[in-house]
């Protein structure tokens, strides 16, 4: 349903029209009203390339776009995306060296008629020669002519339709995942290109009375052979080249990998093959061979794409640092200021970081005091003050009012940058259950081959000339691969299922120690809680101001502030549908204290000069977030008292755990009323409050020498130790980075609700796993005899062998719809 | 029987193309975003004139 189409509503963002601001223009001849100019800039471009049809097609209306998409010149905030050094960074010559090509990451994406607009949008610029849009990961290569259009260009005309990009740095490991996935896919490609068409020269064969003379059966065979050499050589190069490491290090790891019988199997039958087809005598295994490798290659790309998929989340959590800056680069001479790529600036330049700004490196503040939003750092969720020669982090969130800045470090030694290379590691690590699973194949290897030539030296007694049939389908058959893939598929898939509900796995074990838990440890501020204010109650005490006057003087003073509490007043006075009322005078700043206007005054208990507001019951105010009062040259005309609220899908987690029967602790490092009282409202008996963070690692320690299995749920650095002596642990949001180092699990939703249902999902998973490995271990038991006994041909053993790691992997594959 | 002879070479080379073309298409990305396609398609398809869309929206 087309929401413009009511009556007072903006056409672009479907948001209630004000009276006093009203736009209208005639738009495919219909009279079309917006709320502000940026939206009418919007649509009227929009229009003006005849992509109307958007408006019919959108599943969901747009956000309010900026101001100065009324004009069309390119922001000065986009114009230092054409500097050399920022242009250098995001583009690259394209594929015919005649234009620069650059990756574009679209935000703001709702639907694919978001997407098809972009699309259509940028092909209508002059100057752009190509775009590729990618639905599903939301970027948008394109190929443009740098004399014609520019970078900023790009940017700012996505932006005029309404949306945000940003250029997209391809990072390595993409690109590597990307090349992993193309040249599988074209090794598997010639294969079963390779096997289409070696089955149809091999077809007289196959019928077998056909009236086919000698001659004419050699020609197919080495018409035959000629499509064997590629598929061996190109599709199969990979599985010889580990089955030679693997070779090559069991004097160190006493183990066999699973491409060794493989590889043996398939240098044996083409030998074989070869020399038959040269001597002009028995059968040719070519295609078996193809087959085999066409299968095998089938189930290691449902197998990769399975693990990549869990890996896109980590893209997704890496936050994003400005591009571009505001330096100073004459101070303290002169305070001009220049607008330059973050890649430009080196130690010790001074920047100017403003409220709602994004702090683009590691430094100190020279000037003027602030406070910063260092939540994603530190968990910390109440802005910190910073005084002059405090350290501020990249990453970080200017709240307060503009300030100056000297660069300490930049890029790669920040401490975000940090954490990204942590969770890169992390993300390389390999679980130890998948290598265990490994292991235990590699075993089995060794017992296949000696009992694979055991049984060729017995046949060679009884009928010399199956001797080598035998052998070949015996290893052939048998190979371990069902085995091996019946846990990490598993695995992988699981874990891509719960990265699409938010929980990022970093370590591998953490699906596996859910089902283990006994006891679940949880943090207070910011886990249990958002440690995020909301105005909980309104005390009026003076009966001339109504309620909804206070709050609309309140709002009018806080209006464009960036404070917690701030945005806590102006989001309760959305919701209560009051308008900020019309203040006469100007308002005024005061740091630290409050704000005025006139001689109204809004500010803290200390600044008004009044007590706290305690006379409810103790613990009610010991739960309490902040207050603020709101007061004139009369005194004081109403308090707002502002209350934590709980993080979303507490309840669910809660019952899920009781469900269990996991036991729930509360540990935090607040006030023991508080946590007292939080845990009271959750329902957990029992809890600990005031914990320094060796109090936490106690608590772990101590449930865990009565034979728990600990399970620990944290944000903060205060919960480090305790995520990282926790059996299973799992990190909140984009918590600190020594809480995400010591965690198992990072959880990029804001909801609890995702861990709820990865419960739920690893108990499937372990059923899945269960019943991967008993087919694995059916199919060798019935397989292994039958080939020994030399019952099975190697193409029939080869399709069995297939079949059964396909089955396996399509099983896991299951998981992912969790 | 004698034109397997030139048949046999006929359906190497061809399958030769083949690869050839799969080299080319998967080198150029169409295997890589599997859904976009078929959503823009969709799109596309009744993309109508701008006059057009003057006559329906006046329906509505």
């Amino acid at each position: 349903m087309d929401l413009s189409l009511r009556g007072n509503s903006c056409y672009h963002c479907g948001s209630v029209i004000l009276p006093e601001e009203c736009y209208e223009t005639d738009l495919a001849g219909e009279l079309r009203k917006f709320c502000c100019a940026g939206c009418m800039a919007v649509a009227q471009t929009i229009h003006g390339e005849g992509l109307e049809l958007f408006y019919a097609r959108r599943a969901q209306t747009g956000d309010k776009p900026a101001a100065y998409l009324a004009s069309n010149k390119i922001p000065e905030s986009l114009a230092p995306y054409d500097d050399p050094s920022l242009l250098s960074r995001y583009t690259r010559l394209s594929a015919n060296q005649e234009y620069l090509e650059t990756t574009l990451r679209l935000e703001k994406i709702r639907c694919a008629a978001c997407v098809w607009l972009c699309e259509q949008h940028l092909r209508r610029i002059s100057g752009v020669e190509d775009v590729q849009i990618n639905y599903v990961s939301q970027k948008v290569k394109v190929d443009f002519n740098p004399e014609k259009t520019s970078l900023a260009r790009l940017l700012f005309e996505i932006e005029r339709i309404g949306y945000e990009a940003w250029p997209f740095e391809p990072s390595l490991a993409i690109a590597m995942a990307q090349k992993e996935r193309r040249q599988l896919l074209t090794r598997l490609g010639v294969a079963l290109l390779g096997m289409m068409q070696v089955m149809m020269y091999a077809w007289p064969s196959y019928v077998g009375d056909s009236d086919i003379t000698p001659e004419y059966a050699l020609l197919l065979s080495w018409a035959s052979w000629i499509l064997t050499v590629p598929v061996i050589v190109y599709s199969a190069g990979p599985i010889f080249q580990a089955a030679w490491r693997s070779v090559m290090s069991f004097r160190q790891s006493h183990v066999l990998g699973m491409d060794v019988p493989i590889a043996l199997a398939l240098a044996l039958a083409f030998l074989a093959g070869t020399i038959n087809l040269i001597t002009v005598s028995g059968p040719s295994y070519f295609d078996s061979i193809t087959m085999f490798v066409a299968f095998i290659l089938a189930a290691r790309y449902v197998e990769l794409l399975a693990r990549q998929d869990a890996q896109g989340g980590a893209e997704a959590l890496a936050k994003q640092l400005p591009a571009i800056c505001q330096r100073l680069p004459q101070y303290p001479t002169s305070q001009k200021i220049e607008i330059v790529p973050v890649v430009s600036c080196h130690l010790g330049d001074v920047l100017q970081i403003s409220p709602g700004d994004i702090v683009p490196a590691d430094g100190v503040l020279i000037e003027y005091e602030s406070a910063l939003d260092e939540a994603l750092l530190t968990g910390e969720s109440k802005p910190i003050d910073k005084k002059i020669g405090d350290p501020l982090y990249a990453g970080t969130h200017n709240i307060l009012n503009p300030f100056l800045m000297k660069i300490e470090a930049i890029g790669q030694a920040t401490r975000i940058a940090g954490i990204a290379s942590l969770l890169d590691q992390a993300l390389q690590a390999k679980p130890v259950m998948v290598s265990l699973a490994e292991k235990w194949a590699g075993y089995f290897v060794s017992l296949l081959l000696v009992s694979a030539f055991l049984s060729s030296a017995i046949w060679w007694y009884i009928d010399s000339s199956r001797a080598w049939t035998v052998l070949v389908s015996v290893l052939v058959a048998s190979c371990p691969c069902a085995l091996s893939l019946a846990v990490p598929t598993a695995m992988a898939a699981a874990q891509g299922a719960v990265a699409k509900l938010g929980l990022l796995v970093v370590r591998g074990h953490v699906l596996e120690g859910l089902l283990k838990t006994t006891d679940l440890v949880l943090d207070k501020t910011g886990t249990l809680t958002m440690g995020q204010p909301e105005l909980q109650e309104m005390i009026i005490v003076r009966p001339e101001y109504s309620r909804e006057k206070a709050l609309a003087l309140a709002a009018a003073m806080e209006l464009g502030q960036k404070h917690p509490l701030a945005l806590s007043l102006l989001r309760a006075t959305q919701i209560e549908n009051i308008d900020p009322a019309i203040l006469d005078e100007s308002i005024i700043n005061h740091l630290g204290k409050g704000l005025s206007s006139g001689t109204f005054r809004l500010g803290s208990s200390e600044w008004i000069g009044i007590s706290k507001h305690g006379k409810h019951s103790s613990d009610v105010l010991a739960s309490q977030y902040g207050q603020i009062h709101l007061a004139d040259e009369q005194g004081v005309i109403a308090s707002f008292i502002f209350l934590d609220t709980p993080r979303a899908g507490m309840k669910a987690l809660l019952s899920a755990a009781h469900l269990r029967g996991i036991k729930v602790h509360l540990v935090s490092g607040d006030d023991a009323p508080t946590v007292a009282w939080w845990a009271h409202e959750a329902g957990i008996s029992s809890f600990q409050g005031g914990c320094s963070p060796e109090d936490k690692h106690d608590y772990v320690q101590r449930l865990q020498k009565e034979g728990c299995f600990v399970w620990a749920i944290g944000d903060g650095i205060n919960d480090a130790p305790l995520l990282a002596r926790a059996d299973v642990s799992i990190a909140v949001g984009s918590g600190a980075p020594l809480a995400s180092a010591g965690a198992d699990a990072i959880l990029t939703a804001s909801s609890l609700l995702p861990l709820a249902k990865s419960l739920r999902l690893a108990d499937k998973a372990r059923s899945i796993i269960r019943q991967n490995l008993l087919w694995a271990l059916m199919y060798n038991v019935l397989a292994i005899p039958v080939a020994m006994m030399g019952w099975v041909n190697p193409w029939v053993a080869g399709v069995g062998m297939s079949l059964s790691s396909i089955a396996v992997t399509l099983n896991a594959w299951r998981l992912r719809k969790a | 029987m004698e034109s397997l002879y030139l048949l046999i070479p006929i359906s190497l080379l061809l399958v030769g193309l083949l690869v050839w073309f799969l080299f080319w298409s998967i080198k150029g990305g169409q295997f890589d975003d599997l859904e976009g396609p078929g959503e823009a398609i969709l799109m596309d398809d009744d993309n109508p004139k701008p006059q057009k869309v003057r006559i329906t929206q006046d329906g509505e």
